[in-house]
């Protein structure tokens, strides 16, 4: 059913509030189909924000988004489908294992998908999680180094060494 | 009954008066309390979900227990709007999905806003949401549409035209779901003459007639009919008005005729991206089954 609407009816997201009340009729569905799905959902949601700079939110075609320092990590459908976004390279790897599958609309980024199905499946959504998070950070601290370094050629100080002149 | 029962009740309880004072407010500030508007819709709901959520804050409520609360403060709101606003079972079966989303979204801001514990943030949003309610019910709501039906007949427009203005009993089958569930289809269709002027009457399966009135007689290709009246009931009928209804026959030269029908009609309820998709739904399966019937009626020689 999600994928029939989003392949057919997937423009209408862009109208204002329509993502956020299909994804309330999903937890809806799920509720009926699956209800420990729901929980599960709020387990990954406990176990994220308990990192640091997490914080979760609304996903703007709805779900439930988790961002480190307002970069999105990835979010969760109501249905269980985890999307997030990784690297091609990290991507072909789980795909050549058959973990992950490709983006349920974003063919060949580095967007991925993952049905979140079974208790087993919660903990690997966590890892997958917990991978986009790292990769964050990873591409944060080298962001970071970079402005350093041409902060320094430029001024001849650190930023930390300007601020407290 | 411990704490957290009775936090649900006093939400079920809470959140199903404020929705029914609101209701009421409502019918004072409207221009026509015929008309139920989206404030009743998506505010009330909201606000029902909200009220909820105050009252169980402190029981820190998982997705799939409010997801649940939701369903049992919809299911009372649909047997109260029931008992004392006479809605129809089809009807209320219409506006279940809509109060049911609006319910829970309600429910899940509710219990963000609270985790929260900005005050100030809490009553803007409240205040927002309800300034939102007058508004809309100060507001002109008008909404009219047209549904249009195409369908080959195997007969010629002369032999068409005989039970386009007039019908008898349709006795097969109903195909549509909403009419097999106990909505009322139209069955026969009778006329006092066959001139501009004349008096029709859509009889439907419940015994409702609508009254109407030729307003084009173009033999053989146009039949224009305005309605001059209509029942009221609790269901669809109280919330639609049949404004005009035409059939259009045009000659293909080949034995055969495209007959076209097309309705006109006013909506009484809000919002309209909601209640058009049932109504074009429904008046497109009104125009279906008195056209198959003509078809059938008109082959059969």
């Amino acid at each position: 059913m999600f994928l029939f609407t989003i392949k057919y009816f997937g423009f209408l997201k862009f109208v204002p509030g329509l993502p956020v009340v299909f994804d309330a009729w999903l937890k809806i569905y799920t509720l009926l189909t699956r209800p420990m799905l729901l929980d599960w959902i709020d387990d990954i949601e406990t176990h994220m924000r308990k990192l640091p700079s997490v914080t979760a939110h609304n996903h703007k075609y709805g779900g439930l988004q988790f961002d480190r320092h307002k970069t999105e990590i990835g979010h969760i459908h109501s249905n269980g489908l985890l999307d997030m976004l990784l690297t091609r390279k990290i991507k072909a790897e789980l795909m050549r294992q058959g973990l992950i599958t490709d983006h349920h609309s974003f063919k060949n980024t580095g967007w991925i998908s993952f049905y979140i199905r079974n208790e087993d499946d919660v903990r690997y959504a966590l890892k997958l999680l917990r991978l986009g998070y790292d990769r964050i950070g990873e591409r944060g601290r080298k962001l970071a180094q970079d402005f350093n370094k041409l902060f320094k050629q430029k001024t001849g100080k650190t930023p930390i060494e300007f601020r407290s002149n | 009954m411990n704490k957290v029962e009775l936090a649900k009740f006093k939400g079920y309880a809470a959140s199903n008066v404020l929705a029914f004072v609101l209701i009421g407010l409502n019918k004072l500030l409207l221009h026509d309390a015929n008309v139920l508007i989206y404030a009743e819709f998506v505010i009330i709901p909201m606000l029902m979900g909200v009220m909820y959520a105050w009252f169980t804050r402190k029981y820190g409520m998982r997705t799939k227990t409010l997801a649940w609360a939701s369903c049992v403060n919809c299911f009372i709101a649909i047997v109260l709007s029931a008992v004392f606003l006479r809605e129809g079972i089809i009807c209320l079966f219409i506006v279940s999905p809509l109060l049911l989303c609006f319910i829970l979204l309600g429910g899940l801001l509710g219990r963000h806003m609270f985790r929260r514990d900005n005050n100030t943030l809490n009553i803007s949003i409240i205040s927002l949401m309800l300034l939102a309610f007058v508004a809309d019910s100060l507001s002109t709501h008008h909404y009219e549409n047209e549904v249009t039906d195409t369908m080959v007949v195997k007969a010629p427009p002369a032999e068409v035209w005989k039970y386009v203005v007039a019908y008898k009993r349709n006795t097969s089958p109903n195909k549509y779901w909403l009419f097999k569930a106990g909505m009322p289809s139209p069955v026969e269709s009778t006329v006092e003459g066959y001139y501009l002027g004349a008096r029709r009457k859509c009889i439907f399966s419940n015994g409702y007639v609508f009254d109407e009135k030729i307003v084009t007689y173009d033999e053989g290709k146009n039949l224009t009919f305005d309605v001059t009246h209509q029942p009221r009931d609790p269901e669809i009928m109280g919330h639609i008005d049949i404004l005009r209804g035409q059939f259009l026959l045009k000659d293909n030269g080949n034995g055969t005729t495209t007959l076209v029908g097309n309705s006109w009609y006013r909506l009484y309820v809000f919002p309209v991206w909601y209640y058009d998709l049932w109504a074009q739904s429904i008046t497109r399966n009104v125009h279906l089954r008195v056209m198959e019937h003509i078809k059938q009626l008109s082959e059969t020689r």
